[in-house]
């Protein structure tokens, strides 16, 4: 199990051991529970209604109902325009549910709240700032001194395998090399929730496989509940614990999967190839495919059966 | 890092390069490389040689003409002419004082209208842009407004606030304001939504969207409006001064027209002329430092 990320410096791997927060795990045993119960995210029959401006009303999520366990990692996985992304922003405070209720820690959410961080598809680093910049907005957001902020960006873009970029610019990076920034930003503050929408959806496939792993690794570390939202369905079952299968538009849930695959996972290359990882894959993908069908049928498209992996 | 084709000389360059490689045997990459610079610093020259040309053909065609009376010089005036108006100005002033305090006046006049219409226009397109309750309220008195010839307002503040500076000040900076006003307007609406709810998340409030995001973006359409806003701001303080004043580069030209002297028109002309240009190099250098974190291509070509 060699990682294959290979980071021009200092991987994830190595920084774990180094000078970071130390991990969650030495909270829960000091015994603050309430740090933990924090990050539960908890949807009961949240159903989200659009009104175009002439006034007629989508169903874009209809009684969806899960939950994601403090320190889980949780993969939601369904059609394109299932209402994955908006179930994301609920759970963020940047959108209210037309009816049911979103908690976090067992309150409902209302509003922005302060221990999350959320990763676009999209790079959502701001393209006049550095890389320095772009990692240290969250802390400078958040009232964190200045020389305080940046030296801990400086750390985390070492994490992250980015040192050496810390004063370039946005376009000067490659895709991969924006993401990592991404990823520093969002994880600086340390969150005890992730929120990602198809944050390695843009990447090329072996971009992707690399993050992925460095990923996993970051998480590892200090554990915060995730929702990892995606349609690559080998993606969510080798990096999530439970994977959540939404159905064509309106969405809702369709059946919650829960991954037994152990941990550390190593490199994601790799496990697609486990037997247990193949059985999941195909289990999950039966119950996927007729909602990808279904999303295909309504698209007018007569395609055959997309390609699962078989 | 960049090596996009950035300019179109740069897309030129290249083409020439792709036919060299189809035409000749294949040279090394520097021969190549020299002989498309060689190509470039040709074409500069001639572009130099051409628009020395052109001046030649213009200026000496105008004064062929007017010495030959081909072309009354009375009512066309003469480069010679021009120049022997704008020495006597420098040397023994012009009717209404020393040439220097025309410029200053003037310059004063246009300078002042247009940072408190540029101000006004940002806080204003910024704040209507922020709130679309308050845009949804404005929008049609603004379009009205908009729709006044505004240049007339320049006898009413010149009604209201008597022939000194301020009227012209007034006068320039509503010429400026709903040119910078409208860009700033739709440069906050253009804000890419994913970064609004990114820095959101990461914990902004709204004066830090407004700073962190919302203005540097805006700031393209802003800056970009402010070469035109300049030249109203100068069209602001000369029309000023035409509808009422004491002294200033627009009295002279209205002094020269009262008293048939083309000449005199035309220095004016030429001095706005050159203050104009000083300006708009000033603004694309404001421009180049504001945008420098982004990738190469605007910049360069909004030299024009």
């Amino acid at each position: 199990m060699t990682p294959i990320s290979q980071t021009p410096t200092g991987s994830a791997r190595e920084a774990a051991a180094g000078t970071l927060p130390a991990p969650r795990a030495a909270a829960r045993a000091s015994g603050t529970d309430s740090a933990q119960e924090r990050s539960r995210i908890e949807l009961v029959g949240v159903t989200k209604r659009f009104v175009s401006p002439s006034g007629t009303a989508m169903t874009a999520l209809r009684d969806v109902s899960f939950a994601v366990e403090p320190g889980q990692f949780c993969a939601v996985v369904g059609p394109t325009g299932c209402g994955k992304s908006t179930t994301l922003t609920m759970v963020a405070g940047l959108e209210r549910p037309s009816a049911g209720v979103v908690r976090v820690g067992g309150q409902a959410v209302d509003g922005i709240a302060d221990n999350m961080s959320f990763m676009f598809q999209s790079d959502a680093l701001l393209p006049w700032k550095s890389v320095l910049q772009n990692v240290a907005l969250g802390p400078r957001f958040r009232g964190v001194p200045k020389s305080e902020a940046l030296a801990k960006a400086r750390e985390w873009i070492r994490v992250v395998g980015l040192s050496g970029f810390e004063d370039h610019h946005p376009h000067q990076l490659s895709g991969g090399m924006r993401k990592r920034a991404t990823l520093a930003a969002s994880l600086i503050s340390e969150p005890s929730i992730l929120l990602m929408d198809e944050p390695f959806g843009a990447l090329d496939v072996q971009t992707k496989a690399i993050m992925s792993n460095e990923l996993l690794t970051l998480w590892e570390r200090t554990r915060p509940s995730v929702i990892f939202i995606t349609h690559d369905l080998e993606e969510a079952v080798a990096l999530a614990d439970r994977v959540v299968v939404m159905t064509a538009g309106p969405g809702t849930v369709k059946a919650v999967y829960d991954i037994d695959l152990p941990r550390p996972r190593g490199a994601v290359q790799e496990i697609r190839f486990e037997p247990r990882f193949l059985e999941l894959h195909q289990q999950i993908w039966e119950s996927l495919r007729e909602e990808v069908e279904r999303a295909y049928a309504r698209t007018g498209r007569t395609t055959e059966t997309p390609g699962g992996r078989q | 890092m960049n090596h996009q084709i950035s300019t179109v000389s740069d897309a030129k360059a290249l083409a020439a390069i792709q036919e060299d490689l189809r035409q000749g045997p294949p040279g090394d990459e520097a021969s190549i490389a020299a002989a498309a610079r060689a190509r470039g610093r040709r074409r500069r020259v001639q572009v130099q040689a051409a628009r020395a040309a052109a001046v030649v053909v213009i200026v000496g065609g105008w004064q062929l003409f007017t010495n030959l009376k081909i072309v009354d010089p009375f009512f066309f005036g003469q480069p010679t002419g021009i120049a022997h108006q704008l020495v006597d100005w420098v040397q023994n002033g012009t009717p209404y004082g020393s040439l220097w305090l025309q410029i200053e006046v003037t310059m004063k006049e246009a300078l002042g209208g247009f940072v408190y219409g540029t101000l006004a226009g940002i806080v204003l397109g910024v704040l209507l842009g922020q709130v679309p309750f308050l845009a949804d309220v404005m929008g049609p008195f603004i379009k009205v407004l908009n729709a006044v010839p505004r240049i007339v307002l320049g006898s009413i503040f010149v009604v209201w606030l008597g022939f000194g500076p301020t009227s012209k000040i007034l006068l320039a900076s509503v010429l400026v304001f709903f040119v910078v006003f409208f860009n700033a307007f739709q440069g906050v609406r253009e804000v890419d939504r994913n970064l609004l709810a990114n820095v959101r998340v990461l914990g902004a409030s709204r004066s830090q969207v407004i700073r962190d995001v919302v203005l540097p973006s805006a700031v393209v359409w802003i800056i970009a409006s402010l070469h035109v806003a300049f030249g109203f701001a100068i069209i602001g303080a000369i029309v000023g001064e035409f509808l009422g004043s004491q002294e200033g580069l627009g009295l002279l030209i209205s002094y020269s027209q009262n008293h048939f002297l083309p000449d005199g028109i035309f220095t004016a002309m030429l001095i706005i002329a050159v203050i104009a240009l000083t300006a708009e190099g000033l603004i694309s250098q404001l421009e180049k430092r504001l945008l420098s974190w982004r990738p190469g291509t605007h910049v360069e070509t909004a030299g024009l």
